[in-house]
């Protein structure tokens, strides 16, 4: 990477950047601060590219493609059994959530719905993979911004739902669990009272964490009013999820428009809004979501119906004709799935909106004008997952 | 070091070098995918806890670092840079390969833009399979590792077949 | 009302009915408005009722859409992307057919070029989506680009978040953003060939290597035998 000591370049680059929050005062040299592949605070292999101004950051582009696996291609010559196995891998810290947007258009294609019981186990896994997600954030911010203990607290508590997701589905990590029409089995025996254990523990992590990262002083003044991103901007970059409720927005997915296979409405439960859009308010609304989320789980787990996990489909399933797009709030933010059906086993084309992609496209926005060190709070508190960004 | 790499180093030296390298292995994490939380999962927290089996699992850069752990896909953007790590890490050096995107492509065998196989980029000693595989998995290759360490002539490195988890 | 009665409610009951029936109301009200705004811009719709609007315009007033889209209150920016309708040359195996002829494989014909909703007339189109927070209902827009200018204005100027959804589809359909400040390669290797996303892009370990888990689709015993095997 060249340094450049050429002030008019950075003029010029400032007056791209059309922002009087640069200050060209200082006499400094311009830099480039390269940034990755592999670096700690891009939790993957993003590359950002700096150009500074002394400390001061006047453009910040990131580079993404380093985890680029070609699903929207991929999925063209798979199957919907497998495109589910396959789109696990996309936001691989909450797997289930992302199957269930995908198995939710292929039904909607096909006019199927799945049982209550399958309905409700779906919304269970589907909030726990949120807490399975959003725990890890807590801990990793928390460890980018140098409180080491509270990734550990977030290692350690995480591992209970883990154990939950993995006695309900087999798998860990990738559950695979979720079918088109209903899921693959029906749950383990007492695996509701334990589910009821585990989600106690998490809401003391979740107050142990309060106190520890986002009461702490240190850490307040090093998110609180850095990275502010407003209303009218997050709506343009199409930022959802947390990062756009932090923003003021009062819309959830869950709540407001809810598609047809999730049981949000038989809880009670509330979404939680900043009005600041700092990286404080972002880890806030995060961490009271992962509190909600458990909550619904243990609202859903005490109404769980009787019945059958699975609808009749045909064996070999073969999507009719048609065009269908579902979106739902994951972990990340909003995630649809825009299928292109021409009834055969495959599917003609699958548009894949991942809530990353949106999100971490807000940074060169965002972080023109903030300080070096400011830059990896902003980073964290946007949360992406490479898989989310790059697919 | 000129004894080591020639092999002339007494037999019972070599031994005591290899048993005090293979429980201060430092292992630097080059975390990539879904695996790089397994791998998380594995180094940091209190639950798996690799620092048991004499592995250092935070050095600030490959050149301090005995060994990698390539934890997830590899793509033909990224190959450059696992090539430039492993060129900067000191000999030594082992490579475990963990999950199936980085022993073959995985299930990503036909896209366009996976390297199946970072054993295409560099030579790998261990090779973790599953997707992603578990902790438990990692830290079995870990202590596979550590044995093929302790009982190898460090001057014929790259004798010995590769080892598969499993 | 019970727990179990959202769920066990289906589309034959008279209450969901009538709720189709206003939702369906409400997106032609939209179409409506759109079309009074850009005139004869939209050239195709499609309503499902109670779930999608897709609305087709030109490929001139691509820009204007979204402008006219924006001051209706769609201001959250969900995707853009491309389509390729040309059936795929290849198989699910990724075999060519000039490849499968020379082994003695009977010829086939190309199955026909048929766009989805709201029509079209062209093998590629851009497509996005941008949803009302408000209204709390999202629009599919398409446009039509000829093969021989796959050019389109960009929306990265009303859009913020377009700007790299405009990048993505293009280095994976090779179209062209107009005014677009940056269009360079966001995934992809700068020396990467090809369009991926198009339908002539094979996959070229399919082509080597038939698809190991190929049994899957093979008939299950005690399946329905006439759905057997894929193409």
């Amino acid at each position: 990477m060249t340094a450049t000591s050429d002030r008019e370049q950075i003029a010029a680059l400032a007056a791209r950047a059309n922002d009087n929050r640069v200050n060209l005062d200082f006499e400094t040299e311009g830099m480039t601060l390269n940034m990755g592949p592999q670096h700690p605070a891009t939790h993957g292999t993003l590359r950002i590219v700096a150009r500074l101004d002394g400390e001061q950051v006047i453009s910040a582009e990131p580079v993404p493609g380093y985890m680029h696996r070609g699903y929207e291609k991929l999925v063209e010559v798979r199957s919907y059994p497998q495109i589910n196995t396959l789109v696990n891998r996309i936001d691989w810290l909450g797997s289930f959530a992302n199957e269930v947007p995908f198995i939710l258009a292929a039904e909607k294609l096909m006019g199927v719905e799945a049982p209550p019981r399958a309905q409700w186990i779906r919304t269970i896994l589907f909030e726990m993979s949120r807490i399975a997600n959003i725990s890890l954030f807590l801990g990793d911010y928390g460890l980018q911004l140098g409180a080491m203990t509270a990734g550990f607290y977030a290692f350690r508590d995480r591992e209970h739902v883990l154990n939950q997701i993995e006695a309900a589905t087999g798998g860990r990590f990738h559950p695979n669990f979720d079918r088109i029409g209903g899921l693959k089995d029906d749950l383990p025996k007492g695996w509701i009272t334990d589910s009821h254990r585990a989600m106690d523990k998490l809401l003391a992590f979740c107050d142990e964490l309060d106190d520890l990262l986002v009461g702490n002083e240190i850490f307040q003044s090093r998110t609180r009013g850095i990275g502010v991103i407003p209303r009218d901007i997050a709506l343009s970059y199409g930022l959802s999820g947390a990062n756009l409720r932090a923003s003021g927005v009062d819309w959830d997915l869950r709540r407001d428009s809810c598609p047809p296979g999730l049981v949000y409405d038989q809880a009670d439960w509330k979404v939680w809004t900043h009005p600041d859009g700092d990286c404080f308010g972002r880890t806030w609304v995060r961490l009271q979501e992962t509190r909600e989320a458990a909550l619904i789980v243990k609202q859903l787990l005490d109404t769980i119906p009787s019945g059958p996990v699975m609808a009749k489909v045909p064996r070999i399933i073969k999507v009719p004709e048609g065009e269908a797009y579902v979106e739902t709030e994951n972990p990340l933010g909003a995630m649809g799935y825009y299928i292109i059906s021409k009834g055969d086993l495959v599917p003609f084309r699958v548009k894949i909106r991942s809530a990353s992609f949106n999100n971490i496209s807000v940074v060169p926005w965002v972080a023109r004008g903030a300080y070096v060190p400011d830059l990896i709070s902003i980073l964290g508190s946007l949360y992406f997952i490479l898989g989310d960004i790059d697919r | 070091m000129g004894l080591v790499e020639s092999g002339k180093l007494p037999k019972s030296l070599n031994k005591l070098l290899s048993i005090s390298r293979k429980y201060s292995i430092w292992a630097y994490q080059w975390g990539l995918a879904c695996c790089a939380i397994e791998m998380g999962a594995a180094f940091a927290s209190p639950r798996y806890d690799v620092m048991r089996l004499g592995v250092i699992p935070f050095p600030a850069s490959p050149r301090q670092a005995d060994l990698v752990v390539i934890a997830g896909t590899v793509t033909d953007k990224l190959a450059p840079a696992v090539v430039r790590l492993y060129e900067q890490m000191p000999d030594p050096k082992y490579v475990i390969s963990m999950g199936s995107c980085a022993n073959c492509g995985g299930p990503y065998w036909d896209s366009y833009s996976v390297t199946k196989g970072v054993d295409q980029l560099i030579p790998v000693d261990v090779y973790v399979p599953g997707c992603p595989p578990r902790p438990e998995a990692l830290l079995e290759g870990i202590l596979l590792l550590q044995e093929r360490i302790a009982h190898e002539d460090m001057a014929d490195r790259w004798k010995g077949e590769p080892i598969v988890v499993g | 009302m019970s727990q179990l009665s959202s769920a066990d409610t289906t589309t034959e009951t008279p209450a969901e009915e009538a709720t189709e029936v206003e939702i369906d109301e409400r997106r032609q009200a939209v179409l409506d408005e759109l079309t009074a705004r850009l005139g004869d811009a939209v050239v195709g719709s499609h309503i499902r009722p109670g779930d999608d609007l897709w609305v087709r315009v030109e490929r001139a007033a691509w820009p204007e859409a979204a402008q006219v889209a924006k001051a209706l209150g769609y201001t959250w920016f969900d995707f853009l992307s491309g389509i390729d309708w040309l059936p795929s040359p290849f198989g699910r195996d990724m075999d060519a057919q000039v490849d499968l002829q020379v082994s003695g494989a009977p010829v086939k014909e190309p199955a026909p070029l048929v766009q989805g909703y709201a029509g079209g007339d062209t093998r590629f189109q851009v497509f996005a989506r941008l949803y009302s927070i408000a209204a709390g209902m999202g629009i599919h827009f398409k446009a039509d680009l000829p093969d021989d200018e796959l050019s389109i204005g960009t929306w990265s100027r009303t859009y913020f978040g377009a700007d790299w959804h405009e990048r993505e589809t293009a280095e994976m359909f090779g179209f062209h953003f107009e005014g677009h400040p940056h269009l360079v390669k966001l995934y992809l290797p700068a020396d990467f060939q090809g369009f991926p996303l198009r339908k002539d892009f094979p996959l070229l370990a399919r082509r080597v290597r038939p698809w190991p888990g190929i049994v899957d689709v093979e008939p299950m015993p005690g399946g329905d035998e006439s759905e057997g095997e894929g193409e």
